[in-house]
């Protein structure tokens, strides 16, 4: 087993999953000392009626509650400025995020203005300049993640914000709230979960710590996101969806973003497909790739893809190939069970060939010199005709 | 991979991990916004050297408030106090844990009193009694080991008024454990192989037992993967840095593991050997694990049958039918058993018969396994076993675990 010798790792993100969930929530928001928690939202969640199950949860709890579901489909500082006065002057000690995406983005940032003030918060962005905890911060997720819910980055208008002290204190995971989301939505949010996970468990930083997060994750991916897409009543498997999004973002906040990551992100900067339809085309690419650079760390990343038969029985030099396979597979299987939706090439994205260039200038100059030019425009030439690196 | 229906898991500690983690500890109390810790070990680990390693890491950055090493084998109330005013005397605002289990109850359960100012420690016992935050605790394991740094729990005695007193509480979590090889390079053979078969009874168990879940699940089989390749290489090669790092590893994955999914019969039974024969904790889980796996077998077979993988191998798991992967386990956890009894000269035992104490006077006589069945029904680790046990079924495997012989599995009840 690989063991690196000198590293971290921090995952302050308590986990209650299940049904009745949010029931739980009362409970432990008076163990984090949370009399009066914040609930912010938007009407997208509120619709689902989701709000009153949590209202329904709080009703003999003593506990008073706060909701904000007016939120913008782009926040920026003014909301944050709206929001932490609406904070302040209703004298709340908790922040509860009711959804995912810009909902949980705003929660974070509001979190660190009510701590600190709004006016020094533009002074906080980047790497650790937060320097103490902020109140007590729960997400109740829905399936419609960006990835970074339980993460410790927080992003608004251009600024990136990244601390362990933005992981929730607990993400709560409820099978009421994990709807059925579109299937593009629901591949997007299970994709991002994967790709994540998988950088964590086959990366340079690759440790038995965050592997315990990680592995979980693509395990999860793996065995329940075709059943969802075919029978979306499946509860368990939305239940371990939303889990599986859940520890990647932890996983992904002791890593260096990889490969598949910052080109997915890049694609959907610049073309507005979600990350997570990016970085399912990438995937194997992606990780083929990395097993031509560092090959002994992807071998075991078959463990979670295939169960323990078929990697038990699979000789060690044809583990990452074949785990690579699985990856194709899944591709086409969600092109086919979707009716074509899912993309399996950058092509059946609808990107222009000769943008791949420029997708990987831009990568490349925007800092992200962990890779080479050459190795991100080698990863999106074949992500985009779809054709397989050669195994020499 | 199961999907429970409700599940929970908290393992909120910072882990600093490497050959050269301690001199990271003054960067994760100043962290803390912490500067005068209290160091807490005890006797044994001083006389090893490992106090001055910790020392000598941290004392040109830091300023150490006090360092008290007299905590004894079993975590005592009286030492708690004392050093709890130790700790107020010398303007401390923090603790570093240096050693094994009761090193570790006993500081959290310091940490308590400081925090609480508590006048009354048993106020705070059992689950729910701890409201905040305590002072930062860093947790420096010198055995692989308990999984104490990354556990809720702390168990501390009364011994005036022969009580035991439990704690349960998130907010005893460790701030940070820092796993660093030079703590574990000169634990003996003895202690090594104990220590470690408590750690694989804790990952073999929250994989086997009713609250598994998919974190508690990952933890354990990557405790039990190291473990299982680890172990054996530093019983004979000591001062093997990479081999004793993936021990400290794998204890604290399997403390991530049972502390969030409980355990079972194993620990039931291994508890009650300890309180009422005083055996070693570790020796005692070792022995009892193969029973408990056997015993649950009609139920939980064919989880045991995974643990296949990491405990044999790919090659192990492939050639063995799938029906007989949960016996071949059992095997295994046998085997490993005698091969360290071999590699420790005979010092770990294979069977509660061959537990002897430092004079070599037999720990736990045939007569006692009658009063250690008693103590089993009122242990409440019993709840999260597969099957259940009743007076006689705890006897049944008490006396298979003294001589040493397999259970016969048609004698075991199916409720």
């Amino acid at each position: 087993m690989f063991l690196p010798d000198n590293y971290e790792f921090l995952c302050p993100v308590k986990t209650n999953s299940g049904n009745r969930a949010l029931e739980h929530l009362p409970f432990e928001l008076e163990a984090l000392s949370a009399r009066k928690p914040l609930i912010v939202t938007d009407k997208t969640v509120t619709g689902q009626g989701v709000i009153r199950k949590m209202i329904n949860a709080f009703k003999d709890s003593g506990v008073t509650i706060g909701i904000f579901d007016s939120m913008p489909d782009v926040p920026d500082m003014q909301l944050v400025t709206e929001l932490s006065n609406i904070y302040r002057n209703g004298e709340h000690d908790a922040i509860v995020a009711l959804g995912c995406g810009s909902i949980v983005d705003v929660a974070k940032v509001v979190n660190i203005a009510a701590s600190y003030s709004v006016k020094i918060l533009r002074d906080l962005a980047g790497d650790n300049l937060i320097a103490h905890p902020l109140s007590p911060f729960v997400v109740v997720p829905t399936l419609a993640g960006t990835g970074y819910e339980t993460s410790k980055f927080a992003f608004i208008e251009n600024l990136t914000f990244s601390s362990y002290f933005l992981m929730p204190d607990l993400v709560v995971v409820d099978a009421r709230m994990v709807r059925s989301e579109s299937v593009e939505t629901t591949v997007a949010t299970a994709m991002v979960a994967l790709a994540h996970a998988a950088e964590a468990y086959t990366g340079p930083a690759k440790n038995p710590l965050a592997d315990s997060y990680a592995y979980a994750a693509i395990q999860y991916v793996k065995d329940n996101l075709m059943n969802v897409l075919k029978k979306p009543r499946d509860t368990d498997g939305r239940l371990a969806l939303a889990n599986a999004a859940s520890m990647a973002g932890c996983a992904f906040s002791n890593m260096q973003p990889g490969l598949l990551h910052i080109l997915g992100e890049a694609i959907n900067a610049m073309f507005h497909i979600a990350s997570g339809i990016c970085m399912g085309i990438l995937l194997p690419y992606g990780l083929e790739y990395t097993i031509q650079k560092n090959g002994y760390h992807t071998h075991d990343v078959l463990l979670p893809l295939s169960g323990f038969d078929e990697y038990a029985g699979t000789a060690d030099n044809l583990k990452a190939e074949k785990a690579v396979n699985i990856m194709y597979e899944m591709q086409q299987d969600l092109y086919t069970v979707t009716g074509g939706k899912i993309p399996r090439t950058l092509e059946e994205a609808k990107i222009p060939k000769y943008m791949v260039n420029d997708i990987a200038e831009k990568v490349f100059k925007n800092g992200a010199k962990e890779f080479g030019i050459d190795d991100y425009r080698m990863v999106l030439e074949h992500a985009w005709e779809g054709k397989p690196m050669s195994w020499d | 991979m199961y999907v429970p229906g409700y599940y929970e898991f908290c393992s909120r500690v910072k882990m600093i991990v490497g050959h050269d983690a301690l001199e990271r500890i003054p960067g994760a109390l100043s962290d803390l916004h912490a500067k005068k810790p209290l160091i807490v070990t005890d006797k044994g680990v001083c006389q090893a050297g490992l106090i001055d390693i910790v020392t000598d890491a941290i004392k040109n950055s830091i300023t150490i408030g006090a360092i008290a090493d007299d905590v004894p084998q079993d975590s005592d109330l009286q030492i708690v106090n004392r050093l709890a005013t130790l700790y107020r005397e010398n303007g401390c605002d923090s603790l570093i844990a240096v050693g094994g289990g009761s090193v570790m109850d006993t500081a959290k359960a310091i940490n308590i009193v400081v925090s609480e100012n508590a006048e009354d420690l048993m106020k705070f016992s059992g689950a729910g009694a701890l409201t905040k935050a305590l002072k930062p605790l860093v947790a420096i394991p010198t055995t692989s080991g308990t999984g104490s740094e990354v556990t809720l729990v702390a168990v501390v005695k009364d011994h005036e008024r022969e009580l035991k007193m439990a704690f349960v509480s998130y907010f005893l979590l460790p701030d940070a454990a820092i796993l660093d090889s030079r703590m574990t390079l000169t634990l003996p053979p003895f202690i090594t192989a104990s220590t470690g078969m408590d750690a694989m009874s804790h990952a073999v168990e929250a994989y086997t037992c009713l609250a598994k879940n998919p974190l508690s699940d990952s933890c354990a089989l990557a405790a039990i993967n190291l473990i299982s390749e680890n172990l054996l290489t530093v019983m004979r090669n000591p001062g093997d840095k990479d081999g004793r790092l993936a021990m400290a590893t794998g204890a604290t994955l399997a403390g991530m593991a049972f502390s969030n999914s409980m355990v079972g019969m194993v620990h039931t039974l291994g508890h009650a050997a300890g309180s009422v024969c005083g055996a070693p904790h570790g020796s005692c889980m070792a022995i009892l694990l193969s029973f408990g796996l056997e015993y649950n077998m009609h139920k939980n077979g064919h989880l045991t049958a995974e643990l296949l993988l990491p405990l044999g191998g790919s090659q192990e798991y492939i050639k063995t039918p799938k029906h007989l992967r949960a016996e071949r386990v059992v095997d295994y956890v046998r085997k490993m058993n005698h091969d360290l009894h071999d590699a420790s000269g005979g010092r770990h035992a294979r069977f509660f018969k061959e537990i002897v104490d430092r004079d070599g006077k037999q720990m736990i006589p045939r007569v006692q396994l009658a009063d250690i069945a008693r103590a089993a029904l009122s242990d409440g680790s019993i709840f999260y076993n597969p099957e259940e046990l009743d007076y006689d079924d705890f006897l049944m495997v008490l006396e298979h675990a003294w001589e040493g012989i397999p259970l016969d599995r048609s004698r075991i009840k199916k409720g």
